[in-house]
């Protein structure tokens, strides 16, 4: 990220070309920025300013091979005190340090937690209320930096009709729970929602579910989605590499 | 191979998000929202996120096209430009300059509107000059200028978010300018009252404190009611009324005969409901009221505007944080072709071309003799074209053919026309009718300034090369001009443009390129060290006092009758924009909302025995077009909505042409139609 006109930009610069001003404190979800441009950049090694949920990101990208992983280098980037609060981010720190000094996690998202007191109609009531103020720019999906489908499943009719605004319960359903396998829990799907719908919160809680469930946590290059294996162990035929 | 993030403005609505472009070697792949950017908090909706997604399409016109024994053929600039100018001079010499009209654009740069005008008016000898604000907001700059002195939003977008009270009308916000609608919710999450007053179901009433359904055209009487229950239960602010407004007593005593159960009869709001509302925005310290085209495309759209300035003044909610009247700009770019002079009665800033004073500044400039008689109205133009006065009409970048009202008469009077040139990206309906057709650079392919509805000017970044041979419309303007033998159109930039205009307009004079590169610049900007002007009026209105115009309610120029007995209503969607020459060509917008349709309320669904998706035909005294029903609650009885996005069932067909007197704006809101089962 760099500082040009008035604001904070991210930005890609080939080798040895000077780098301006550089800001580290605008949480830009670089995987996502990344993402956009990988088909177009043929060869060469790309070098990134990496957070630890972006190094997560990237693990989901290696284990599905949508991304050669020789070809990225990571520059790791702890997170300020600052920053870990506003993602009540319980995981902030890269495995290799290259920036910034290492800063412990949170402990809990408040949300969440009184969230998991209430009564289960209540809770269901104060998410028909939050997605009620869905306007659906896709925001949530557009910049998830796992969200790597060629065709996207709420663009599917069966799913979700093209008629309303709000999208209605499926639109969201479908997306937390296709989501449940990758989700590494940046927060810029809340980031970026223009109705401020804490979607984070919904995330935590799922990642909660799945490893009190299947013992699985996202971001790991060595553990395989729970939901891409068969139950008796069997490999499945054809299987799809982007869920 | 180079990447490039080139930060620019959005090419949709009003609302003016700055996002980055993602450039691969002169292509564009992406956009990521601008995280640091004031207006749209590094969020988007989802046109701004497929804005990219139409730039590179096949379709774009990469040469210019000159109709030749009926057909379009191939031509060199050079032929094209000697074509357009020869005529323009065969035309005025015969008829006269005012037989010629330019129409500005509000999808073009500030700098570009700023030409067009001068091309009519210094190159052309004609005031005629005027685009599409004709149609959306026409009488919002007639009506505030009456009563504020200034025609745009008193107020600015974030301050939506910090108010308790926001009154919402003729605006579906969340789906026509969804980033202010999540300003408005932000404001609603922490507990500030929405009072949403539409006949239609929007995705904010639905989540409104209140939502009152008025019949379509029955808007003066609300708000007066609304204005008297204020006057009977004591809620005026009397100190601001008092010190800073003039004329209160005439509005005072028309409002009387507007009592609760008189409006319940007019408008079908329930009289609770109304004296709720009325009580709801006196009372709350901070309350703005945000209105768009339900208020303003009406046959008396001015007074309806002159109405709600009355109401704010009533409860002295004008000239502080979160409060004001806010007119909502459709256009990326509508309020700033109305600052640069895009209208026929208008100079750049709001000076008045019959003002003697304002002439002669204009005449020294530019070193000719200006008309001092007011242009014709895009709207009137028309009708002026099929009896033969307009012979001639440059048209950069407008849809007349999609947008305007009553096509077939639109169609009839392109046809009357000698001569027709369009300027445009597409081959729109309109540019298909032109003798000549000028291929022109797109919002990501120039320089330029927009500036959004709350009166920031926001820069244009070139990301990419314009496709085959196509052009900046500055470029067509300024080679207009020179080849018209006008002196005064050697800019060899757009930053050029801007700073003879900031000279010439007071309200800019203290915007350049340089500044608004680093800097949000809001005008009022009168000098170099002028830090821009957030809120209008905070000490007096811009022409003085605060005048209050007593308006009466009337009836549509065309209200329901025994063969027409429904009310069509007509709008946008979310997904797409204007006539849908950009969004139709972004897939994922197309994918979303495919094709035409009419919401139908149930009751009158099943009293014509239609059910969802069924193909329907709706008739005005006009046209008929065919589409699909969407039975729905989410308009009230008698009413039916269809968006004028589509060119296979296009809505303007059965809109009716009649105008606001003053400001000349169709009344697109409301006319008498009929459907039945196709």
């Amino acid at each position: 990220m760099v500082e040009e006109h008035g604001n904070v930009a991210p930005i890609m610069i080939p080798k040895g070309k000077e780098i301006g001003k550089v800001r580290i404190d605008v949480p830009y979800q670089v995987v996502t920025v990344l993402a956009n441009l990988y088909p177009w950049l043929s060869k060469g090694k790309i070098a990134v300013v990496t957070r630890r949920c972006d190094e997560k990101a990237f693990a989901e990208y290696f284990k599905r091979d949508l991304m050669d992983k020789s070809r990225i280098v990571m520059i790791g980037l702890a997170c300020g005190k600052d920053q870990i609060a506003r993602c009540r981010c319980t995981d902030p720190v890269p495995s290799k340090v290259h920036l910034g000094e290492p800063n412990k996690g949170v402990e809990k998202d408040d949300l969440a937690e009184k969230l998991g007191k209430m009564p289960p109609a209540e809770r269901l009531d104060f998410w028909v209320a939050q997605y009620r103020k869905c306007n659906k720019c896709f925001g949530c999906t557009i910049t998830c930096p796992v969200c790597f489908c060629d065709d996207c499943v709420l663009e599917d009719r069966t799913f979700v009709a093209e008629k309303g605004i709000p999208p209605g319960m499926a639109f969201h359903m479908v997306r937390t729970m296709h989501m449940a396998d990758k989700c590494i829990e940046c927060g810029e799907c809340e980031r970026a929602c223009p109705a401020e719908i804490p979607l984070l919160t919904m995330r935590k809680m799922l990642a909660k579910d799945m490893k009190e469930l299947y013992n699985f946590t996202s971001g790991d290059e060595k553990i395989v989605s729970p939901l891409n294996t068969t139950l008796d162990g069997e490999p499945m035929e054809d299987e799809c590499h982007e869920c | 191979m180079s990447v490039d993030h080139v930060l620019t403005t959005c090419p949709y609505c009003g609302t003016g998000c700055n996002f980055f472009l993602q450039v691969v070697d002169n292509r564009l792949v992406g956009i990521v929202p601008c995280k640091t950017d004031e207006i749209s908090l590094g969020r988007l909706c989802v046109k701004g996120y497929n804005a990219h997604a139409f730039v590179h399409h096949p379709d774009r016109l990469k040469h210019p096209l000159v109709k030749d024994g009926g057909h379009m053929r191939q031509a060199s600039w050079d032929e094209a430009y000697d074509k357009i100018v020869a005529e323009i001079k065969r035309i005025r010499d015969k008829h006269g300059p005012d037989s010629v009209i330019v129409l500005a654009s509000a999808k073009c740069t500030n700098e570009e509107n700023y030409l067009f005008q001068k091309l009519a008016r210094a190159a052309i000898g004609t005031n005629n000059v005027d685009h599409c604000a004709r149609l959306c907001h026409a009488s919002t700059v007639t009506g505030l200028l009456t009563s504020f002195g200034s025609g745009a939003m008193t107020n600015t977008i974030p301050e939506f978010g910090d108010a308790d009270c926001v009154l919402v009308t003729g605006s579906n916000t969340l789906e026509a300018h969804p980033l202010i609608g999540a300003r408005i919710m932000h404001a609603m999450d922490k507990g500030a009252k929405v009072i949403v007053v539409d006949p239609r179901d929007t995705p904010l009433s639905r989540i409104a404190f209140l939502s009152l359904s008025q019949k379509p055209g029955t808007d003066i009487a609300w708000i007066n009611g609304m204005i008297n229950v204020i006057v009977q239960e004591g809620l005026v602010d009397d100190d601001f009324v008092k010190a800073r407004t003039t004329d209160f007593d005439k509005v005072k005593d028309l409002v009387r005969a507007y009592t609760p159960g008189k409006v319940e009869e007019i408008t079908g709001i329930p009289k609770e409901k109304l004296m709720a509302a009325a009580r709801a925005y006196a009372t709350s310290p901070k309350a703005m009221i945000a209105y768009a085209m339900g208020v303003t495309q009406h046959s008396n759209g001015t007074n309806i505007v002159k109405a709600l300035a009355n109401l704010a003044m009533v409860a002295g909610h004008l000239g502080k944080e979160s409060t004001g009247v806010n007119p909502l700009r459709g256009q990326c770019n509508v309020q700033g072709a109305c600052d640069a002079g895009g209208l026929p009665n208008l100079y750049p800033g709001y000076q008045r071309v019959d003002d003697p004073a304002a002439k002669d500044k204009f005449e020294k400039a530019w070193g000719v003799a200006l008309q001092d008689k007011p242009g014709r109205t895009l709207t009137c133009a028309m009708k002026d074209a099929m009896i033969g006065k307009i012979k001639a009409m440059v048209i950069f970048g407008e849809n007349v053919m999609l947008s305007d009202p009553d096509l077939t008469h639109v169609e009839q009077a392109l046809k009357e026309l000698e001569f027709l040139a369009v300027a445009d990206i597409f081959m729109s309906e309109t540019a298909q009718m032109a003798d000549v057709v000028l291929p022109a650079a797109c919002y990501a392919e120039k320089e330029g300034t927009f500036t959004n509805t709350d009166r920031a000017v926001r820069l244009l970044r070139k990301a990419v090369d314009a496709p085959g041979e196509a052009r900046p419309d500055w470029q067509i303007a300024c080679e207009l001009g020179r080849r018209l033998g006008s002196k005064g159109f050697d800019f060899s930039s757009p930053s050029e443009i801007m700073d003879e205009m900031a000279n010439l307009t007071p309200i800019y004079g203290g915007i350049s390129f340089d500044r608004i590169d680093k800097e949000l610049l809001r005008w009022p900007c009168p000098a170099k060290d002028h830090p821009g002007t957030r809120i209008l009026h905070t000490q007096k209105f811009t022409k003085g006092l605060g005048t209050f115009s007593p308006v009466e309610h009337a009836p549509p120029a065309e209200v329901p009758s025994e063969e027409y007995p429904l009310i069509l209503t007509t709008g946008r969607n979310l997904f797409h924009y204007h006539t849908g020459t950009m969004t139709r060509r972004s897939p994922m917008l197309e994918r979303l909302s495919p094709e035409p349709y009419v919401e139908v309320n149930n009751s009158d669904a099943k009293a014509h025995g239609i059910s969802e998706d069924d193909r329907v035909s709706v008739s005005t005294r006009r046209g008929t077009i065919t589409l699909k029903a969407r039975v729905t609650d989410r308009i009230i009885p008698g009413s039916i909505f269809i968006p004028f996005h589509y060119a296979e069932a296009p809505a303007n067909r059965l809109t009716n042409a009649a105008l606001d007197p003053i400001a000349n704006i169709p009344e697109l809101k409301v006319c008498a139609a009929k459907i039945e089962k196709a």
